[in-house]
């Protein structure tokens, strides 16, 4: 690192990357607070918040996000209105869109963070953010198998309390 | 006639009221609206000023403090530790590096941070061992007991 050039070391560390996150089955909010650190740019040494070094973040698979709980009966937005989580389609995007957005901090620059928030449903992703993506960042939560996903030996060798 | 009490009625203002009126108005000329051009509007916003201004000398200490461990905490997370547990640890390994160098050294000299991160990191894997483990030292150690003075 040291026998680059100093505009070319500046230009490496304020570089804007671009994170991508699978959303499948991974609770929205705590997709949303990785989405929010990396948006901020808390995620840098390097960080201040009037230097704008936030990167951008592409959450794919945003229609199969998992509430844990009985979030998908309890949970109410409101927007004038009261609107049941699992009533509308086309909400799917606006739970985690809504989600990051609270989590960034009430200032002007939220709107441009937003800007840099690119939430898709599913895996198709368009050519140049395809072109843009540097790296994919480990999902917060293990997916659970189900349990014909598990093979008959593994079912036979989990222990047992007693034989019915 | 002659009129003698003319003279009495002038009222001689002082020579100087130009630059007293320059002298609050300099300190306003960046504001915005009629405050940077009418005097009393002027003065009121000056002092405003003046007065958010001596109470921030002690609110920018705590600011920088808190960009420091936010900066801090970034960095050590890119080395897989937590903020509270790089404290703890460098405190406990009597490392005491203030929180402004740490933040320089985090971001100017990475490896040197990489070095504190994994001395915490040992002191940390030492203390889960001390409170999981069966009370015994760990082989090659002289002594963990170390007092501070």
């Amino acid at each position: 690192m040291s026998s680059f050039t100093k505009s070319a070391q500046q230009w490496a560390t304020f570089a804007r990357s671009w994170y991508l996150i699978d959303a499948r089955m991974q609770p929205p909010g705590k997709i949303a607070t990785m989405c929010a650190i990396r948006l901020q740019g808390k995620h840098k040494p390097i960080y201040h918040a009037l230097s704008d070094v936030g990167d951008h973040v592409v959450v794919m698979n945003s229609r199969h996000i998992a509430f844990s709980g009985n979030k998908w009966e309890q949970k109410m937005y409101s927007s004038h209105t009261q609107v049941h989580s699992s009533s509308i389609f086309l909400f799917f995007l606006q739970i985690v869109k809504l989600a990051v957005y609270g989590m960034l901090p009430r200032n002007l620059s939220r709107r441009t963070m937003m800007q840099r928030l690119h939430l898709f449903p599913e895996d198709d992703l368009p050519e140049d953010i395809l072109l843009n993506l540097t790296e994919e960042l480990p999902q917060p939560r293990e997916i659970p198998r189900r349990l014909n996903e598990y093979s008959q030996e593994e079912r036979e060798a989990f222990p047992t309390l007693w034989t019915p | 006639m002659v009129f003698l009490t003319l003279s009495c009625w002038i009222r001689n203002r002082g020579p100087d009221r130009y630059w007293k009126v320059q002298e609050v108005l300099s300190n306003a000329r960046h504001f915005r609206g009629r405050k940077n051009r009418c005097y009393s509007l002027a003065v009121r916003a000056v002092r405003r000023a003046f007065v958010y201004a001596t109470k921030a000398r002690k609110i920018k200490r705590r600011n920088m403090r808190t960009l420091w461990i936010s900066r801090i905490a970034a960095a050590s997370r890119e080395h897989g530790m937590k903020y509270p547990a790089l404290m703890h640890n460098l405190v406990k390994s009597s490392v005491e590096v203030n929180r402004r160098v740490l933040s320089d050294l985090a971001i100017t000299e990475p490896k040197s941070f990489l070095s504190l991160a994994k001395l915490a990191r040992a002191g940390q894997q030492e203390g889960f061992g001390a409170a999981l483990g069966d009370g015994k030292e760990p082989p090659g150690v002289f002594s963990r007991i170390v007092t501070l003075q």
